[in-house]
C-alpha cells in the first residue's frame, strides 16, 4: 500500500486470497478456526455456567443483591452484595489515584528521559512487578507493608482529619486492615498494566509532533503538557480501564490486607473496614453451606459481567490508540 | 521578555554548560542532605520530612536553578524533571521491598530439606528442620503441566488462526481473547467449581490444572501471535508460490522462524499462571503429604500453602511461609529470566531476517 502510493503508480492492491488447496489444509484452517471459535465458547460457557449455578440466589434477593446490605445465607437466606460492590469500587478508584501519576512518570521516563539502556532496564523492572504473584504481594503487604502504611495513614488523619475521607471514629485502632492499604496493594498490582500500555503509546507517537514543537520553541514540560499528553491520553485512559478491570478481580492480596465488613463504608479511606467482592468470595468459601455457595457463584458472576465490559472497552480504546497494532 | 541570558559556552550546541552542570548536579544534592539534616535533628516523622520538607525543597531548588540556566521555561523543566524522578523511584522502592523482604525473610527457611520434604507431622511450632515445600513444588508443577498441556496447543491455533488465515472472524476472535485475558482468577475458578459436578471431578490436581486453563491461554495466544505476525509474510508467500500447501509453509517454514517467539510464550504462560492462588483455594483439596497423581486426591502446590501459612501468628509457620514465596518467587524468576533471553539472544526479527536471507540463496 504505502510503497505503491509513495511511488506514486497507478496500480491498485492486489488482493491475495489464500485458499485451502487441499485435505491437508481442510483439516489445518479446519482445526484452527474450531480453536479460535474456542474462545467465544469459552465466555458463553462461563456464563452459562455460572448463571445456572447463581441462579438460585439471584432469584431470591433480585437486583437488591448488588446494592443491598444483608448477608445472612443460611438465617433468612438474604444475600445482597451492597458494601462488597461499593468497596470493591472505592479499592480499584484509590488504586488508579495512587498508580497513574506513578506510571505515566515511569513511561515517561523510559520512552523521553532515559538513555536507551537504562529505559529497557526499568522497562524489565516493571515487567518483574507485574510477574510477582499475587499471594507474595499479599504476605509482604500483611507483614511489611501494613504497618508502613498504618503510619502513613496516621499521619495522614494527624493533619488531614478535617476532609471527610481522611476521619476516623476510632483514631486508638491503629489504622489497620484499612481500604487505604488495600488501594495502595491494588496500585502496586496495577501499576505495570498502566506502565506497559503507555510505554507502547509514548514510544509509538509520532517523532515529527515532538520535533515540530521543539522546532517552534518548546521546552521539556511544555511539550509533555501539550503534546504528548493529549495525544497519548485515550491511550492512558485505555491503560487505566485495563488496570480497573485487573484492580475489581484482585482476590488473594485484598484478602489478607483488608477488614472484610458488611458494614458498609461510603468512604473513610483510614476505617479499618471495608470490601472487596472477589476477597469476598475467597473469605466465606471455605464455611460455606450450598446455599452461600450460590449466592458466591453469583458474586462471581457479577464481577465477570463487570470485567467483561470494563475490558471490552478498555481494549477497544487501547487498540483504536494504536492503529499501528493492525 | 525574559531575561533570557546564556552564558558563554564552549560548546554552544549542549544544552548546558560545565557551571550549569555543577549547579544541577549541586541542586540534586542539596536539598537531600538538608532535609536528612532536619529530619535526623529534630526527628520529625519521616513521612513528613518527604512529602512536606523534601519534595517542596527539592522542587524550589531545582525550580531556581532551571531558572538561572534556561530561564522561566526552565522552572517548570526542571520541575517536571523532579515530578517524575520522586514517582517513578517510589515504584522501584515499592518492587524493591517487596523482592528484599521475600530475600531476607525467605532465606533462612531455605534448606536441601526444604525442598524435598513435605508437611505430614509438621505442626505449627515444628522447628524449621524438619519439612519443607517437595510436595507443594511437585504439585505445583504437575498442575501447572496439565494446564499447560491444554493451553499451549489450543493458544498455539489461535495465534495461527489469527495470522494464516483470512477469515472475517479474526476480529472479534482477537478481541474476546483479549477479553479473556482479564478474567479475574477467582471467576476461572468459580467457573470450573460449578462444572466440576457436571463432569464428575472431585476437588483433585486436574480440576486445579482446569482452573488454570483459561488465565494460561491468553497469555499464550497473544505471545504466539505477536511471535507469528514477526515472520516476514514474503516467506510465506514464497513457500506458497512453490506449491506447498499451507500447513506444509506453517510448519516447514514459519514455526521454525518463530520457534523462540513460541518458545516466549511458553515461558510467559507458565509464569502466568504458576503463582495464581485464587482458583486452585477454589477447585483443589489440600493435601499435607505428597500426591503426584492428578486424579485422585487433594494435592499440594506452592501459592495455595504460601495461602495457607500466611495468616497465622506462629513464628515458623510464618517463616515457612516466607520460604515456599521465595521458592515462587524464584520459579517465577527463572521462567520470566529465561524469556527474557530468549527473545533477546536471537531477537526474533533478525532470527526471521537470517531466515529470509537463507531463503534468499
Amino acid at each position: 500500500m504505502t510503497i505503491e502510493q509513495s511511488s506514486g503508480a497507478r496500480q491498485t492492491k492486489r488482493n491475495l486470497k489464500i485458499k485451502p488447496t487441499g485435505l491437508g489444509d481442510r483439516v489445518f484452517f479446519g482445526l484452527t478456526t474450531l480453536a479460535a471459535n474456542f474462545s467465544f465458547i469459552l465466555v458463553a460457557l462461563i456464563l452459562v455456567f455460572l448463571s445456572i449455578q447463581a441462579w438460585p440466589a439471584l432469584q431470591a434477593n433480585g437486583f437488591a443483591f448488588v446494592y443491598g446490605a444483608t448477608w445472612d445465607p443460611d438465617g433468612s437466606g438474604v444475600m445482597q452484595l451492597g458494601p462488597m460492590v461499593w468497596g470493591s469500587l472505592l479499592i480499584a478508584l484509590l488504586g488508579i489515584v495512587i498508580a497513574t501519576p506513578m506510571a505515566v512518570s515511569t513511561a515517561y521516563l523510559i520512552v523521553y528521559v532515559l538513555p536507551k539502556t537504562f529505559g529497557s532496564i526499568l522497562t524489565s523492572i516493571i515487567d518483574l512487578l507485574a510477574a510477582i504473584p499475587s499471594v507474595v504481594l499479599g504476605l509482604w503487604g500483611l507483614w511489611v507493608f501494613t504497618p508502613v502504611a498504618a503510619h502513613w495513614a496516621e499521619v495522614l488523619h494527624t493533619y488531614f482529619s478535617w476532609i471527610p475521607i481522611f476521619q476516623v471514629t476510632n483514631p486508638e485502632a491503629g489504622f489497620l486492615r484499612s481500604p487505604f492499604i488495600a488501594g495502595w496493594i491494588v496500585a502496586v498490582m496495577i501499576m505495570p498494566i498502566i506502565t506497559s500500555v503507555t510505554r507502547e503509546i509514548f514510544s509509538q507517537l509520532d517523532r515529527d509532533l515532538i520535533n515540530g514543537a521543539l522546532a517552534l520553541g518548546g521546552s521539556r514540560s511544555s511539550i509533555f503538557a501539550r503534546v504528548i499528553l493529549p495525544t497519548s491520553s485515550a491511550g492512558i485512559i485505555g491503560g487505566v480501564l485495563l488496570g480497573l478491570g485487573r484492580a475489581v478481580g484482585e482476590t488473594v492480596a485484598i484478602f489478607y490486607v483488608l477488614n472484610l465488613s458488611p458494614n458498609i463504608n461510603w468512604g473513610q479511606l483510614l476505617e479499618p473496614r471495608g470490601g472487596a467482592v472477589a476477597s469476598w468470595i475467597l473469605a466465606r468459601f471455605g464455611e460455606a453451606s450450598n446455599k452461600e455457595v450460590s449466592g458466591l457463584i453469583a458474586a462471581g458472576l457479577v464481577i465477570f459481567m463487570v470485567t467483561l465490559i470494563v475490558n471490552f472497552i478498555a481494549n477497544g480504546i487501547v487498540n483504536r490508540a494504536q492503529p499501528w497494532r493492525k | 521578555m525574559t531575561n533570557f541570558k546564556p552564558r558563554p559556552a564552549k560548546q554552544p550546541w549542549s544544552r548546558s554548560n560545565k557551571a550549569q552542570q555543577r549547579e544541577i548536579i549541586a541542586a540534586s544534592i542539596l536539598p537531600a542532605l538538608i532535609a536528612a539534616a532536619i529530619y535526623f535533628i529534630t526527628k520529625i516523622d519521616y513521612t513528613v520530612a518527604l512529602i512536606g520538607l523534601y519534595l517542596p525543597l527539592q522542587l524550589v531548588v531545582a525550580g531556581a536553578v532551571g531558572l538561572r540556566a534556561f530561564g522561566r521555561r526552565g522552572i517548570w523543566d526542571a520541575m517536571l524533571m523532579v515530578l517524575t524522578i520522586f514517582l517513578s523511584a517510589n515504584v522501584l522502592v515499592l518492587l524493591a521491598s517487596v523482592l528484599a523482604s521475600v530475600i531476607f525473610k525467605g532465606a533462612p527457611a531455605l534448606s536441601s530439606q526444604f525442598f524435598t520434604q513435605n508437611n505430614i507431622y509438621v505442626s505449627t511450632t515444628t522447628s524449621l528442620d524438619y519439612g519443607g515445600v517437595g510436595h507443594a513444588i511437585l504439585g505445583s508443577l504437575i498442575v501447572v503441566a496439565i494446564t499447560t498441556l491444554l493451553a499451549v496447543p489450543l493458544g498455539i491455533s489461535i495465534a495461527v488462526f489469527l495470522t494464516q488465515s483470512q477469515s472475517r472472524l479474526r476480529g472479534p476472535v482477537r478481541t474476546f481473547t483479549q477479553a479473556i485475558s482479564g478474567l479475574p482468577s477467582v471467576v476461572s475458578g468459580l467457573f470450573i467449581l460449578s462444572v466440576m459436578p457436571l463432569l464428575h471431578l472431585e476437588h483433585v490436581g486436574f480440576a486445579g490444572a482446569l482452573a488454570l486453563f483459561p488465565l494460561m491461554l491468553p497469555t499464550i495466544a497473544r505471545v504466539a501471535e505477536e511471535a507469528l505476525r514477526l515472520v516476514p509474510a514474503d516467506l510465506r508467500m514464497a513457500a506458497l508460490a512453490l506449491g506447498a500447501p499451507n500447513y506444509r509453509a506453517f510448519f516447514k517454514v514459519i514455526l521454525p522462524a518463530a520457534k523462540t517467539g513460541i518458545m516466549t510464550a511458553l515461558l510467559l504462560g507458565l509464569a502466568r499462571v504458576i503463582g495464581e492462588t485464587a482458583p486452585l483455594v477454589l477447585t483443589l483439596q489440600v493435601n499435607n503429604g505428597t500426591n503426584v497423581n492428578p486424579f485422585s486426591g487433594g494435592m499440594a502446590s506452592l501459592p495455595r500453602y504460601i495461602y495457607s501459612f500466611v495468616n497465622t501468628k506462629y513464628q515458623t509457620s510464618q517463616e515457612r511461609a516466607w520460604g515456599a514465596a521465595l521458592v515462587l518467587l524464584m520459579l517465577v524468576g527463572l521462567l520470566f529470566g529465561a524469556a527474557r533471553i530468549l527473545g533477546r539472544k536471537k531477537s526474533l526479527k533478525t532470527r526471521a531476517k537470517k531466515v529470509s536471507k537463507k531463503g534468499k540463496h
